[in-house]
């Protein structure tokens, strides 16, 4: 094969492949995020209906990095709930640090 | 007859209460088993990853331990401590951790 057409192939095929790779979506505005996790973290008392009831449970001075660690395990299904992973499979690396800071507190 | 009746309300009294979770047995049970890595009263994380517990929701912490001793939740470390408890352990445990003080709260 020509070494042009080589070139250009491989570098096609190498960006196609990082692009495979990064299969987080891209980072979202901290507010938007909020406004997902608000509407069950963030009314008092807020209870699960199905199939057991029980509180969602507080975040406000969480471990950020097992607040980061759960989000992650939702987005793989490593951890199992509908609701969760359809809400971590949108969040990027970068939203989960975001957000566990916001809720974890700085330094904690 | 009637004795027999009164003896059987109240070791049925006795048996709703225990199923509830007694927190003094809690705290008994948590320093052999959790504050190792959680702290005594769940609010003093030995890593990064462990959670805060004190203060959480009860009903969340109790299904927490169900979930990592049934395998519902996949944690190596946790379902190791989650299998030695019994049932009424995780009610006890539950009701010790939600009554002690930590930054944990809820956030909007």
């Amino acid at each position: 094969m020509h070494t042009l057409t080589r070139t250009a192939l491989a570098a096609a095929l190498a960006a196609l492949g990082s692009a495979a790779l990064a299969q987080q979506p891209a980072p979202s505005p901290l507010k938007n995020n909020l406004s997902m996790c608000a509407g069950c973290h963030g009314i008092p008392g807020y209870k699960t209906a199905y199939p057991e009831v029980y509180h969602v449970p507080k975040l406000g001075g969480q471990s950020p990095t097992y607040l980061v660690n759960a989000l992650k395990a939702y987005r793989s299904g490593e951890r199992s709930h509908p609701s969760m992973r359809g809400i971590a499979a949108g969040l990027s690396d970068k939203d989960m640090e975001e957000l566990a800071s916001y809720y974890g507190g700085a330094g904690k | 007859m009637n004795r027999a009746l009164v003896t059987l309300f109240a070791l049925a009294l006795a048996g709703a209460a225990q199923a509830a979770g007694n927190a003094e047995a809690g705290k008994t049970k948590a320093a052999q088993v959790c504050a190792a890595c959680h702290g005594p009263e769940g609010n003093k994380p030995t890593a990064p990853e462990n959670p805060v517990l004190a203060g959480q929701h009860q009903d969340y912490l109790a299904k927490a331990l169900k979930d990592y001793k049934t395998g519902k939740r996949n944690n190596a470390i946790m379902k190791g401590f989650a299998a030695s408890l019994s049932n009424q352990d995780i009610a006890d445990l539950a009701a010790w951790f939600t009554s002690q003080k930590s930054d944990l709260h809820f956030q909007r």
